[in-house]
């Protein structure tokens, strides 16, 4: 055993040698680290959940229609002046504008039809339009008076987990993991290159002539890979900031996503004939594993498609430790989805190493 | 009588349909060196291979020091050195740093690699990184790391090829103290030369087969033609007549040509290698 553990511990010393002294792994991964980081701190930590809009109203500006619940308005003395705020062309800009006509008030009064237009940019939401055209119909049943259509209804908001109203996720939150995600697949580049680097130059070849085995070889390979990718998604999540949120999780979770970007990297590695042959495999692993982590940049859940891929457990059970404080009971599915794919990858991937190695 | 080093006997390996190595049967002695000649693609490659571990074997069997391969596979490798054709050094690390790295994979801790590193003369450039090194450096660095573990058996494949002259030299000195100290050595060269001086013994393998084994002057002897090249000078004009001497007659011949009036020189000639190999295998060794 003690013989064993001195060979791999020789292989792994030696990996580290070889690492620290390639220019290339070097400069990806202090690249990385360093960009990641800087990126991360620079996107903004929160939401501004003010919508500001236009509103051109003949007269003075109604009583219901000030400010606040989220609303901002600037008002415009004519339609022409709120449509060239809107379009860009004008000194202010805003994105969204309520032209109301002259005698507005009057006709909603004595219920006769009236038109408000709704000025919308071209990239605000849907969700917006339906939004403002909701507000203009309540403002007229305030001004007139009236009740609502259905008076009896009433909802309830109840929202499981912690209730991030008015506290939205930041576009940093939602990148993190997205640069987590991406440092881990950094060390998928320089292991797959390291395996790689071995194969070509048939140095596999004498370690494999001395009393080594294949698995020494291959444990020393996993463990320098799972350690280095590690690592470095740890130091990550530490300079920027969330590993506080749950140390425990974002520990277990970073280690399987090291463990499964290190079996990508050993299949990268034996399949890919070249440098051209690396990147090419490792982008085609990269794409799909990259998806989770767009995912979370968009409102909603993701599709089914997208949570069976290996890397979704990863990126869920992070996006849920840093956004909603999960523990590691909650994210015990995720968790144990990724520690499978975890079994099947790093199995894939020293299936592979073996199999190049023993037809050298 | 002494038990050899290497036992080899009916060993087989094929490559799909193509056969590589093919009931291929020989013995090595301790402190014996044996030359494997053959072109390339003739087996020899694919036998050392398995008989360092690397291949296992489809049939036949392999004995190292006693012990079988490939079920005793780690103890042979503890006791074996390796010298690759391919130069599979570890580029990013320097001489003395291969050399640890490999003592290390044989338990060997506290290596001092400076006899080694005097001996194949990198001392003075020990602490460069191979990849800095000649084709030549990089070669007697091979050696010398084939001889960490103070190997009983030593495989060296095409351990001159392209070398010059200096570092070939260096290498074969090396190898010949190596099988003075004892340590049985199976060489595969293209270099007839090489082969001719070093080997105790020459394999020709052709097609995966062993088509002659002996030492190299009982087969230029049994197998070679020797002739005597004699030249004169007659009337202004060089004439030049060659005497085989394997014929009846020869030494009546040998005798009228050394009392030739104008008699230039006269030289013996006797097969090479490469001549006996291409008698055996109807074709040249590269």
């Amino acid at each position: 055993m003690s013989r064993r553990a001195g060979i791999i511990g020789a292989i792994i010393r030696k990996d580290l040698v070889e690492f620290t002294r390639d220019r290339f792994y070097v400069l990806i991964t202090v690249f990385g680290l360093v960009i990641y980081v800087a990126m991360y701190w620079f996107l903004p930590s929160s939401v501004d959940e003010t919508i500001e809009a236009g509103i051109h109203w003949q007269g003075g500006l109604p009583q219901e229609l000030s400010d606040g619940d989220g609303l901002e308005f600037t008002p415009f003395d004519s339609a022409a002046a709120l449509e060239a705020a809107i379009d860009g062309s004008g000194d202010v800009s805003v994105p969204i504008g309520l032209d109301f006509p002259a005698g507005f008030t009057e006709s909603v009064r004595a219920g006769t039809p009236t038109t408000v237009r709704v000025l919308l940019t071209t990239d605000v939401p849907a969700e917006y339009r339906g939004a403002m055209t909701s507000f203009v119909r309540e403002l007229a049943f305030l001004i007139s008076g009236a009740d609502l259509p259905v008076t009896q209804l009433d909802t309830t908001e109840v929202i499981l987990g912690e209730d991030r109203a008015g506290d939205q996720v930041s576009l940093q939150e939602k990148m993190g993991p997205m640069f987590v995600f991406f440092m881990l697949l950094i060390e998928t580049f320089a292991l797959a290159t390291l395996v790689a680097t071995e194969i070509q130059a048939r140095t596999v070849t004498a370690v494999l002539a001395t009393p080594t085995r294949v698995a020494d070889f291959l444990a020393a390979k996993a463990i320098i890979g799972t350690t280095l990718a590690f690592g470095e998604a740890l130091l990550l999540v530490i300079l920027i900031g969330i590993l506080g949120t749950g140390p425990l999780v974002l520990i277990v979770t970073l280690l399987l996503g090291a463990l499964l970007v290190t079996g990508f990297g050993l299949i990268a590695g034996s399949t890919g004939k070249d440098f051209i042959g690396i990147v090419f495999w490792s982008m085609l692993f990269l794409v799909p594993l990259a998806i989770p982590s767009f995912a979370v940049l968009f409102p909603g859940s993701a599709a089914p498609w997208v949570r069976v891929l290996p890397s979704y457990g990863l990126i869920e059970s992070i996006v849920r430790t840093t956004s909603y404080g999960d523990g590691l009971t909650d994210l015990a599915g995720p968790l144990l989805e990724l520690a499978g794919w975890c079994v099947i990858v790093f199995a894939a991937g020293l299936f592979t190493l073996r199999r190049k190695v023993a037809t050298l | 009588m002494t038990e050899p080093a290497i036992r080899v006997d009916g060993l087989h390996y094929a490559f799909g349909a193509n056969t590589a190595v093919d009931d291929v049967s020989f013995t090595v002695a301790p402190g014996e060196i044996l030359g494997f000649l053959g072109p390339n693609g003739a087996g020899k490659s694919t036998t050392i291979k398995m008989m360092t571990g690397l291949l296992d074997p489809q049939a036949g069997t392999i004995t190292v020091l006693g012990m079988s391969m490939p079920g005793e596979k780690e103890a042979i490798q503890a006791e074996i050195g390796v010298c690759f054709e391919e130069k599979n050094l570890y580029l990013n690390m320097t001489g003395r740093e291969n050399l640890v790295f490999f003592a290390r994979l044989f338990g060997i801790k506290g290596l001092d690699p400076d006899p080694l590193l005097r001996r194949v003369d990198l001392f003075d450039r020990a602490d460069d990184r191979a990849a800095d090194y000649s084709k030549g450096m990089r070669q007697r660095l091979m050696v010398a790391r084939s001889l960490v573990n103070r190997p009983r058996v030593l495989f060296l494949d095409e351990p001159t090829d392209g070398l010059d002259p200096v570092s070939s030299l260096a290498i074969r000195r090396i190898i010949r103290e190596e099988a003075d100290r004892g340590a049985a050595v199976v060489l595969t060269t293209h270099d007839m030369l090489e082969a001719d001086k070093l080997s105790d013994r020459v394999a020709f393998i052709h097609e995966g087969r062993i088509l002659a084994i002996d030492a190299p002057e009982t087969l230029k002897l049994a197998h070679g033609k020797r002739s005597v090249r004699v030249r004169s000078q007659r009337g202004g004009e060089v004439e030049e007549s060659v005497i085989s001497l394997d014929g009846d007659g020869a030494d009546d011949e040998i005798r009228r040509a050394v009392g030739v009036e104008g008699l230039l020189t006269i030289h013996t000639e006797e097969a090479t290698l490469e001549d006996i190999f291409i008698e055996f295998a109807g074709r040249g060794l590269r």
